[in-house]
């Protein structure tokens, strides 16, 4: 949960909204910003929020870990624009450096410019697969916390 | 007597109360993703008070600290209290700065700790992260390219996702 807004992104993806045929609808958190053309919300509880991006197409999203974790399980084709320090979005650019990597790996569509949200979602169409679930971790933590137990 | 429920009790055998500690939103999200480790213990969070947060179970909730230094001073003293009524005999984290205060108290109450630094800190330590790794018994990051962030004590053993 993000407490700051996330103008530059609610503001372009209005503008969008008002020129596709597709419903759009838009949890804003703390944006000051009033979208126009599009539903909107500030915060949706995490089962509100899961089941709308069950059912969209395309989930637009910050670069946040909570929110691409359930849409990448949930299978909507994702578009991610990362929070940028420098317009106070966020704390820094760890959000980039992640959605670049995310990219890499071919598990996201990214988008830095706002100015190209509107193409990108033009592009972007294929629902992939679910992502199946790595189980290393898991399985490193089981193995750490039996380390721990009590002889 | 009551020698059947003594004989489970006794052959819950290795069972340990875990306190998962994290902030709500993204942190949550990656200690849920983690629950599975923890089966066949108890657990409880310790956790930042939202919406989100109140429907988890077994919850201690906290005023969201932030960058604030009183609330981290008055943080310290609630999960002070919270440890030593529970008793755990380990904390994991995900992150962010609530942590902090429950790293550095378990070191105090020979509690062990697992920090898990967050699956969006790529390239750069987060703060937390930095300050909790010199008394965490055990470091992971998520990413291979951060290791060499962080001293010998970090290890990559894969990712929430």
């Amino acid at each position: 949960m993000h407490p700051t807004g996330f103008e530059r992104l609610v503001r372009e993806m209005d503008e969008v909204a008002g020129k596709i045929d597709e419903e759009v609808i838009m949890q804003i958190g703390g944006t000051k910003y009033i979208p126009l053309n599009a539903k909107h919300f500030g915060f949706g509880t995490e089962d509100e929020v899961k089941l709308l991006c069950q059912e969209a197409r395309i989930v637009v999203t910050h670069g946040g870990v909570g929110t691409i974790l359930n849409v990448l399980q949930g299978g909507a084709t994702v578009v991610v624009v990362p929070r940028l320090g420098k317009y106070g979005e966020a704390i820094d650019d760890h959000q980039l450096v992640f959605v670049q990597e995310l990219e890499k790996k071919g598990r996201i569509t990214a988008v830095y410019d706002v100015e190209s949200l509107e193409d990108a979602l033009r592009k972007v169409d294929s629902k992939p697969a679910p992502l199946a679930k790595d189980r290393s971790l898991v399985n490193a933590l089981k193995t750490y916390i039996g380390k721990f137990e009590r002889k | 007597m009551g020698p059947d429920i003594a004989h489970l009790e006794v052959n819950k055998g290795n069972h340990m109360k875990i306190c998962l500690v994290c902030s709500y939103g993204g942190h949550l999200s990656e200690m849920l993703q983690l629950m599975e480790a923890f089966e066949g213990h108890e657990t409880f969070f310790i956790t930042y008070d939202s919406a989100r947060t109140r429907g988890l179970e077994r919850r201690y909730l906290l005023r969201n600290i932030g960058t604030n230094p009183l609330l981290m001073a008055h943080a310290f003293f609630s999960i002070f209290r919270i440890l030593c009524r529970e008793k755990p005999r380990l904390i994991v984290s995900t992150g962010s700065e609530i942590a902090i205060p429950a790293f550095y108290l378990a070191r105090i109450l020979r509690i062990k700790t697992i920090f898990i630094e967050s699956w969006a800190r790529v390239t750069e330590r987060s703060g937390t992260g930095r300050l909790v790794y010199p008394v965490a018994d055990v470091f992971l990051v998520q990413w291979e390219r951060l290791l060499p962030k962080y001293g010998e004590k970090a290890k990559y053993e894969g990712a929430v996702i």
